[in-house]
């Protein structure tokens, strides 16, 4: 009996958690529709989202796109299937390690901060202090960080694509020996405007949840730095986790 | 209107344990209302809740005679509009600077240009005796003193009708102490603001105070103004004055 009641505390907590998760999306995106908008906040964010997050979603693609290429040759080259090699690394990485890698990445630099910074706000009761100065904190914490990010993940996905093609393709011409124009051509007439597109769904619904996570973990920390501690680590997991799992789920969607 | 705060049977509770049960309170016009009591007895909790910070299980609370639970957000905000708020940490924003902590709700709460803001934040930065040197400096680069006079001239911004102080003096020394109590005194008889407060600082109690209210056991046990103070014989208050490790706080 003592295990089954236990299985039902815990089914209980994991619903009130969603119930929490969804009052707080609701209220985060809501807080933003009426005016007035934080324009300042807005432009703020999207330096800290897009325009910091650039060297690292770069790095992480090249690398890919280099190691994928070696690791297709690897595969390819015992079926004398190489020529298939541009075309699989444009789709993997439009398809699936685009979007993925990039949010993975995101969620660590920019979730992890996002949980830091409310957090702490959080717990210095300046959360409390926007409010009694008549300022609807959802609005000015949440709302600037939810959009930025479902606009800008997109355009860091996009970013990501180019790079680690690239990154292919210096592999693959000066060091596998490959035709540039071959190359060029194998990747291009193989590639679909949905394989980028899709890619960019999945860029702008994870950049949502990376968001929704890291400012709903911050809003609830508590008990001083520890607490910031716990939320920032429940955070980077939670996402990564929801990440892949609506991966998943949108490649039985999308494809 | 008799009073710009009631507070009628307020109840609130954490994990089933009642924090605060009835409490009754009124503060009026130009009054300094000053809440004391033991660590954990529920006084941020109080004022949180007249805030609208926490929502109170039962109860009654009025601002400026505005039933506070029966307020839309929008509402609520403009209630806001008129109560300052000297939170313990000061509670300053981290990101923005002095000036700019200052004007905050003087920009986004009542949408003055920056301009109009700025000159007003300068105005209550001499109001707290600080330079306008400060103006540009980050709160992390603050002594706590100054941050808290940071924070007041904050709170005193918007020209409120309220102003609530958590623990306004507690983490600073005795000087200090004195020049912060100095100015809430300065904010609540020359600007004719009503106060509340909460403190553990007995001297600052002494000073800044006109009714006392000693919160036990989630309740308002005992309620004088500042003259009675040495001459009650309750023995709650006789104990918490004495600072006495003997006595019914701890029977």
């Amino acid at each position: 009996m003592d295990f089954l009641s236990k299985i039902g505390r815990m089914f209980i907590k994991f619903l009130s958690s969603i119930g929490s998760v969804t009052l707080f999306s609701v209220s985060s995106v809501s807080s933003g529709i009426v005016p007035p908008y934080y324009w300042k906040q807005i432009a703020k964010q999207s330096i800290q989202i897009g325009y910091f997050s650039l060297p690292v979603v770069g790095m992480t693609a090249i690398f890919t796109g280099m190691a994928l290429t070696l690791q297709c040759y690897a595969g390819f080259s015992e079926f004398t299937a190489e020529t298939a090699i541009p075309s699989v690394v444009m789709i993997a990485m439009t398809r699936e390690l685009g979007p993925v890698l990039t949010a993975l990445m995101v969620a660590g630099r920019l979730g992890a901060s996002m949980t830091a910074e409310i957090g702490t706000m959080k717990v210095t009761e300046q959360i409390d202090a926007l409010m009694t100065l008549s300022v609807n904190s959802y609005k000015y914490l949440v709302f600037p960080r939810l959009l930025v990010s479902i606009v800008l993940m997109p355009f860091l996905v996009f970013i990501y694509d180019i790079i680690g093609i690239l990154g292919g393709y210096v592999v693959g011409v000066y060091y596998l020996d490959f035709n540039p124009t071959n190359y060029i051509h194998n990747t291009l007439s193989s590639m679909s405007n949905w394989d980028v597109v899709s890619g960019l769904i999945k860029g702008a619904v994870f950049g949502f949840i990376i968001c929704l996570m890291g400012c709903y973990h911050g809003y609830r920390s508590n008990g001083g730095a520890e607490g910031v501690g716990r939320a920032t680590t429940n955070s980077v997991v939670s996402s990564s986790i929801l990440i892949l799992l609506l991966d998943c789920i949108l490649t039985f969607v999308l494809f | 209107m008799k009073y710009v705060i009631e507070v009628e049977n307020l109840t609130k509770s954490f994990g089933g344990r009642d924090v605060l049960q009835n409490v009754t309170l009124n503060i009026r016009r130009g009054e300094s209302y000053v809440v004391i009591g033991g660590s954990g007895s529920g006084k941020s909790v109080l004022v949180k809740c007249i805030l609208g910070l926490l929502k109170p299980e039962s109860g009654i609370v009025k601002i400026n005679g505005q039933n506070t639970s029966k307020l839309s957000q929008k509402a609520m905000f403009q209630t806001l509009l008129k109560c300052g708020v000297l939170y313990q940490g000061g509670a300053l924003f981290d990101s923005l600077n002095v000036i700019d902590n200052i004007s905050f709700g003087l920009i986004y709460g009542y949408g003055k240009s920056q301009k109009e803001a700025y000159g007003i934040a300068l105005e209550k930065l001499n109001a707290v005796d600080l330079d306008e040197k400060v103006a540009k400096i980050f709160p992390a680069e603050l002594s706590g003193g100054m941050k808290k006079r940071v924070a007041l001239a904050r709170a005193i911004a918007t020209n409120p009708d309220i102003i609530f102080f958590d623990e306004p003096t507690t983490g600073l020394d005795p000087i200090t102490t004195g020049i912060i109590d100095e100015l809430i005194v300065k904010c609540t008889k020359e600007m004719g603001i009503s106060a509340l407060s909460i403190t553990h600082d007995i001297s600052s109690l002494r000073r800044i105070s006109d009714i006392v209210g000693l919160l036990y056991n989630g309740s308002i046990i005992w309620e004088g103004k500042n003259e009675e103070l040495d001459t009650t014989d309750n023995p709650y208050i006789r104990q918490f004055l004495a600072g006495s490790p003997v006595g019914p706080f701890t029977q």
